[in-house]
């Protein structure tokens, strides 16, 4: 590699270096100045992550860094904003509630930096090697923000639990590439996409293709790799929970995309069965368990099972449609599940701290009528109540699989989000018509913020429907 | 094939090296140390632990933690030797390249140090 | 003038309703009242200028109303003789009963939304009277029938009011279906359902030559020719009437729909809405005149029914029941005179009517009023040096009705004119069940007679029944409601006589100007002046005889009808049950129905449209979640064991599904 390319590359990549200095940089003021410094590591590293997703939009140009295992295309900045948004709007959320649930700890906002790192990087990773390093970047500090409040017994145990499935499926994952490696010769999407399309298609690679598509379904959380999900997000701390719901699942459904949209792209037949399995499974299962949950963290878990169900119904389409719906829809879920769980943080109570219990939401139209339409219409929309931005997302996916002659899937993804209505409604039916639990604390501002501007966006989706939706088209027109 | 072997014979003198050196340190004890038997000592070393116990019993968690943070670095090493092998093939941008790994590293361990893991109270 | 009349009660409705509670009782009183007056004047004024005058048919369009294909329905009005007649009846008798509810209502705290009902009815009545096709007066019909049901349920509190104002809504509904099925079949036969079109064709419609028996029109699986069709439309036009005009047997809702306030009987359940029927069939002449089988039916069903409601009436003891008896029975005449042909003497007998009746329930209101709110004649008596202007009203009411007059003369009271044509034209009648009418008739008049001077004797005659803390407080009602019985009762003694040459005698055709169709060969009027005298002494004599029996029964030996009940005592139970209709019609319809409505409801719906619909899928999905949820263990271990099953299942399909 010469010096010039090495240039390149690394101006390529200005938005992953910052956050990598960045990381280290606070993680040496944390360390030098105590637990006392957790707010101004915070604060700067909400800054850092805002300066990355700047640079990232303002100066970052098209092209491939490092040997081609980097890319940096429309798509990639498409969904790294994306991610930082999430990562970025999880980390303002958490400020408030850092003492309450014990991750006032410096390391978590240095740890929620790397994980965004790893997500940056596994977006643009155009390389086996390259997706697994972002991966598991991600993977390992995710780990131990679930568990970081080390005292509570249900966040150990839910780092635990994540950590060994993720590790096996980690494991899974790289017996996939390294059988794609073994029967391309290959580890790079692009040299496979070639060699795919000269014809071959011995088995084993179906079978690597299989083991890594299960180890990115982990990620998303999709049927049936999705067991860690409802006890991570009930046990974990609820800000880190709400960090869990957005931004990862953008970066893995990203990358989800990109591997069967370009190095796999010449075998859709076979991944396209694939994903039609997990998409079902994923909306059955979100759609029926839901519903006998009273934790409302809980309940979320499998509210975005059933979310992956339906955007993987974009994907399964494999047209351009069904890419560009994908992308939509990740955006309109991050926006509801970031606006949910803002509302799910402003559950508390000043003598007993947070609450998860769905029926403590009861009368909240009448203690906080703002709050209780806010969420009510977050719940509306995440049922896909037209007009709100819930029902646009699913119309793209459903009328890409309908396109694509999916008809049955579509079917399925409607029948699925009507037995899903039920427990959004129902939340709804608890806050406007049962008897008013006790009152909540007053609520913080930013979460107020957050909630209420999910909840415009969600309302007046419509009118930004048509910029959102061109720069999701040239998002997807990359892999097509 | 004299050839062939003459390539090996450095490996030969590294193992009677070290066979020699073994054995006198195994040796040497028997002839010039101190003898005090007790009981501790005459047991079988386990890390601290006794040797035949119940499997389930509970432990010190910084044995891990020790043993954890040796092995991180422990397996640096592994990327420091083929660096250091081809050292002069990978030039200023291989050199650089490990001198940024190797800075990562020393983050992580101020960062261990400060956090005071490496203390054993 | 003619948008004023129809829309003032319209624009008083919606200001009481809507503006009740803001501009208070008195001001919707007055307002609804005023709008009323004026619309009584001009509709005086419409009368004298198209019936009185040589004006021809007049057609005022309101607007386009629908247009669909070949259905092309404006709103008019139609505005001929029999509208005018209608226009004077409707609002003089509304505004009069508007007035006298000021006195009457003046208790009650919902008075801006009775008024607002009132005019709503009259606007409703009105658009009915005047409608220029049939659509118009379908509208016209359903909106008495609201305003009807909203009245006889005005005073919602009390279960059998409400229970009234169902059955009244109900079985109208019945009368309803043919009515609409009957605008069908018109449509079909004519293509039009607007007045002019439909009598234009009908002169030209009657079957002739070889085209007789084409089939014309399908009705209930039967294929009709030309006549059989207009039979089968007429029945169906005339079974909405039914309903309307409560005959026989849709009659039952009538006496029951006295639970609403005594003004509106007087109005809705005297006067007006229940001439609705009379007013139909009379405007359909061109078409009924065609077909000489459904005339004979509706011979049949008023002589009937003017004969059994009379029965009835002869043992009620409820005050406005005997009344609404009354009611029922004059209707029957008045269908009698449609079913013989003489269009003219029942409009007559509907005009007259309409002040009698309306002035002998205003006449009982007056008495309830006085007696505190009692309404059985039994714990009355003896009111007559109490309530002296009441009492002359209520006997001016009955002479009318019972048709007090000196034969052969033309002295005589409103019933004197029209009754006795009506009797009259029976026996000359061409039909072949003209004499059965006549005989059917006469004795109904002489129980007419009977229960009506029952009715006085036992109210204001005897020693009082009432309880003496009643009796100290029976008063004489105020003017308010006195002033409108005086305007009536002038009607019920000279309306007769004043028009008598109008609606059925010399000047017959200039009056009527053809709004009323008659054949060629129709000449009951020809024959209607040449009876023998027997026949027109012959309900007078009825009158007399009811007079005195009733007067022998109540005054002279009040134990007679005592004894008489105990001798024939289930002759007395069956007049007193109303002939078991009731009864009858609860076991046949009102059971069965609910016994159906049930079994459709806790078999149909309940156990097999939601039991396997709805209710299943939402049992299957809380199965279903129950088993999904157990699958969350909370064990590493089988989440480790559900994900390897999961690949080895998608390995395995990969491996079936491509054929390698």
């Amino acid at each position: 590699m010469t010096a010039e390319l090495l240039n390149t590359s690394l101006q390529l990549s200005v938005p992953e270096l910052m956050l990598a200095v960045g990381a280290m940089v606070l993680l040496m003021i944390g360390v030098f100045s105590g637990e006392r410094s957790v707010t101004i590591v915070s604060g700067l590293a909400v800054a850092l992550l805002i300066m990355a997703g700047l640079w990232l939009v303002l100066f970052t140009e098209n092209g491939a860094a490092y040997g081609g295992a980097f890319l940096s295309d429309p798509f990639a900045r498409f969904m790294k904003v994306l991610a930082l948004i999430g990562s970025i709007t999880a980390m303002v959320m958490s400020v408030g509630h850092a003492r309450a649930e014990r991750i006032d700890k410096f390391e978590y906002p240095v740890l929620l930096v790397i994980a965004t790192l790893g997500m940056m990087l596994m977006i643009s990773a155009n390389d086996m090697i390259a997706l697994y390093l972002g991966l598991e970047l991600q993977s390992l500090a995710l780990y131990v923000v679930a568990a970081i409040n080390r005292d509570s017994v249900r966040s150990t145990e839910a780092g635990l639990k994540y950590f060994v499935l993720g590790a096996l499926s980690s494991g899974m994952l790289l017996y996939g590439a390294s059988l794609v490696y073994g029967y391309t010769g290959y580890t790079g999407f692009d040299e496979i996409a070639r060699v795919l399309g000269e014809g071959e298609r011995p088995l084993g690679l179906v079978f690597g293709l299989v083991f890594l598509l299960t180890g990115i379904a982990f990620k998303i959380s999709a049927v049936p790799f999705h067991m860690w999900t409802p006890d991570v997000y009930e046990g974990a701390p609820t800000p880190v929970t709400a960090f869990f719901s957005a931004a990862p699942k953008i970066a893995a459904m990203a990358i989800f995309i990109r591997l069967v949209s370009s190095a796999f792209e010449p075998i859709r037949i076979d991944w396209q069965q694939i994903v039609v399995f997990l998409s079902v499974a994923s909306m059955a299962l979100g759609a029926f368990a839901a519903i006998g949950q009273r934790n409302i963290k809980r309940l979320m878990a499998y509210s975005s099972i059933g979310h992956m169900g339906y955007a993987l119904v974009g994907l399964a389409a494999g047209t351009q449609a069904g890419v560009r719906g994908v992308i939509i829809y990740m955006l309109i879920y991050m926006v509801m599940t970031l606006g949910t769980f803002a509302c799910i943080l402003a559950m508390r109570r000043k003598e007993e701290g947070n609450v998860e219990n769905i029926d403590e939401l009861a009368g909240l139209s009448s203690t906080n009528p703002f709050m209780a339409t806010m969420l009510t219409i977050l719940m509306f929309s995440l049922a896909g109540i037209p007009p709100l931005a819930g029902f646009f997302g699913k119309y793209v996916v459903f009328a890409a699989a309908i396109q694509a002659e999916l008809y049955w899937l579509a079917v399925i993804g409607v029948l699925a989000s009507v037995v899903g209505a039920y427990y959004y409604l129902r939340i709804i039916k608890i806050m406007w018509f049962d008897e008013p639990a006790p009152e909540f604390a007053p609520v913080a501002g930013e979460l107020k913020l957050v909630y209420g501007l999910a909840g415009l966006f969600i309302l007046g989706y419509v009118f930004v429907a048509s910029p959102l939706g061109l720069a999701a088209d040239v998002a997807a027109r990359t892999f097509f | 094939m004299t050839e062939l072997l003459g390539n090996y014979v450095p490996i030969a003198i590294f193992i009677g090296i070290a066979l020699v050196i073994g054995l006198a340190l195994l040796i040497a004890p028997f002839a010039v140390a101190y003898k005090a038997p007790d009981s501790e000592k005459l047991s079988a070393y386990e890390c601290g632990f006794n040797a035949f116990d119940d499997a389930r019993m509970k432990f010190d968690i910084r044995f891990y933690l020790v043993s954890i943070l040796f092995i991180i670095f422990d397996l640096e090493v592994a990327f420091l030797f083929p660096w250091a092998v081809s050292f002069s093939d990978v030039g200023w941008i291989g050199f650089w390249s490990m001198m940024a790994f190797l800075g990562v590293l020393t983050i992580g361990f101020i960062y261990e140090w400060k956090k005071g893991a490496l203390e054993w109270e | 003038m003619y948008h004023a009349i129809v829309f003032l009660p319209l624009l008083g409705a919606l200001v009481a309703g809507l503006f009740g509670r803001s501009i208070g009782a008195k001001a919707s009183e007055y307002v609804t009242s005023l709008f009323l007056v004026v619309a009584a004047v001009l509709s005086w004024v419409a009368f004298f200028t198209v019936a009185l005058g040589d004006s021809e048919t007049l057609r005022i369009p309101v607007l386009e109303w629908v247009k669909s294909g070949s259905l092309d329905v404006q709103w008019a009005f139609r505005i001929d003789t029999l509208t005018s007649v209608m226009l004077v009846v409707v609002n003089t008798v509304s505004a009069l009963v508007h007035i006298y509810s000021i006195g009457y209502m003046h208790h009650d705290p919902h008075r801006p939304r009775f008024f607002a009902y009132l005019s709503l009815f009259t606007f409703a009545m009105l658009m009915l009277v005047t409608s220029d096709n049939l659509l118009q007066m379908f509208f016209g019909w359903e909106g008495v029938g609201l305003a009807s049901y909203l009245l006889i349920g005005f005073w919602y509190k009390k279960p059998s009011a409400s229970a009234a104002a169902m059955k009244a809504f109900i079985v109208n509904r019945v009368g309803d279906f043919g009515f609409i099925l009957g605008i069908f079949c018109l449509y079909m036969l004519f293509g039009s359902i607007n007045f002019q079109t439909i009598f234009a064709a009908a002169a030209d419609f009657a079957p002739h030559g070889e085209q007789a028996s084409d089939v014309v029109l399908t009705l209930f699986g039967m294929s009709l020719d030309k006549a059989d069709a207009l039979t089968w439309t007429c029945l169906l036009l005339f079974m909405g009437a039914m309903g309307k005009s409560a005959q026989i047997p849709l009659h039952t809702w009538l006496p029951d729909a006295m639970e609403g306030p005594t003004p509106v009987s007087a109005l809705i359940h005297a006067a007006t809405m229940v001439t609705a029927g009379v007013f139909l069939v009379a405007r359909m002449s061109p078409v009924f005149e065609l077909s000489h089988d459904a005339l004979t039916v509706v011979t049949v069903i008023g002589a009937i029914t003017a004969f059994f409601a009379a029965t009835v009436g002869l043992v009620q003891n409820d005050i406005k029941r005997v009344i609404a008896y009354s009611t029922c029975s004059q209707l029957g005449y008045m269908f009698v005179a449609l079913g013989i042909g003489a269009y003219g003497a029942a409009i007559f007998h509907l005009f007259t009517h309409a002040f009698f009746k309306a002035l002998l329930f205003l006449g009982a209101g007056s008495v309830i009023h006085s007696v505190s709110d009692e309404q059985d004649m039994r714990r009355m008596g003896g009111l007559r040096k109490h309530i002296p202007m009441t009492y002359w009203m209520m006997i001016v009411g009955t002479i009318a009705l019972t048709g007090v007059g000196i034969p052969f003369t033309v002295i005589g009271t409103a019933g004197f004119f029209s009754k006795d044509a009506i009797i009259e034209s029976a026996f000359v009648a061409h039909s072949s069940v003209a004499g059965f009418a006549y005989v059917m008739l006469v004795v109904a008049a002489l129980f007419t007679s009977f229960y009506s001077w029952r009715l006085i004797f036992m109210t204001f005659h005897g020693k009082p029944r009432a309880s003496a803390d009643v009796m100290h407080h029976v008063h004489e009602s105020p003017p308010v409601m006195l002033v409108p019985l005086y305007i009536l009762a002038a009607g019920a003694l000279f309306a007769g006589l004043i028009f008598h040459g109008f609606f059925f005698g010399e000047e017959y055709a200039e009056f009527w100007k053809g709004a009323l169709f008659t054949l060629p060969e129709n000449e009951i009027l020809e024959h209607y002046h040449h009876v023998p005298a027997w026949v027109k002494l012959s309900p007078f004599v009825a009158m007399l005889l009811g007079l005195v029996t009733a007067w022998y029964f109540y005054i002279r030996s009040p134990e007679t009808p005592k004894r008489l009940a105990q001798d024939h005592r289930g002759l007395y139970q069956f007049l007193l049950n109303k002939w078991y209709f009731d009864e009858l019609y609860d076991v046949m319809f009102v059971r069965s129905s609910k016994w159906l409505g049930s079994f459709l409801w806790k078999k149909g719906d309940q156990a097999t449209i939601d039991g396997l619909g709805p209710n299943a899928v939402a049992a299957r999905v809380q199965d279903i979640t129950g088993r999904v949820v157990k699958l969350q263990t909370g064990y590493l271990y089988h989440y480790a064991f559900v994900m390897l099953i999961g690949v080895a299942a998608l390995v395995t399909w990969m491996m079936l599904g491509s054929a390698f």
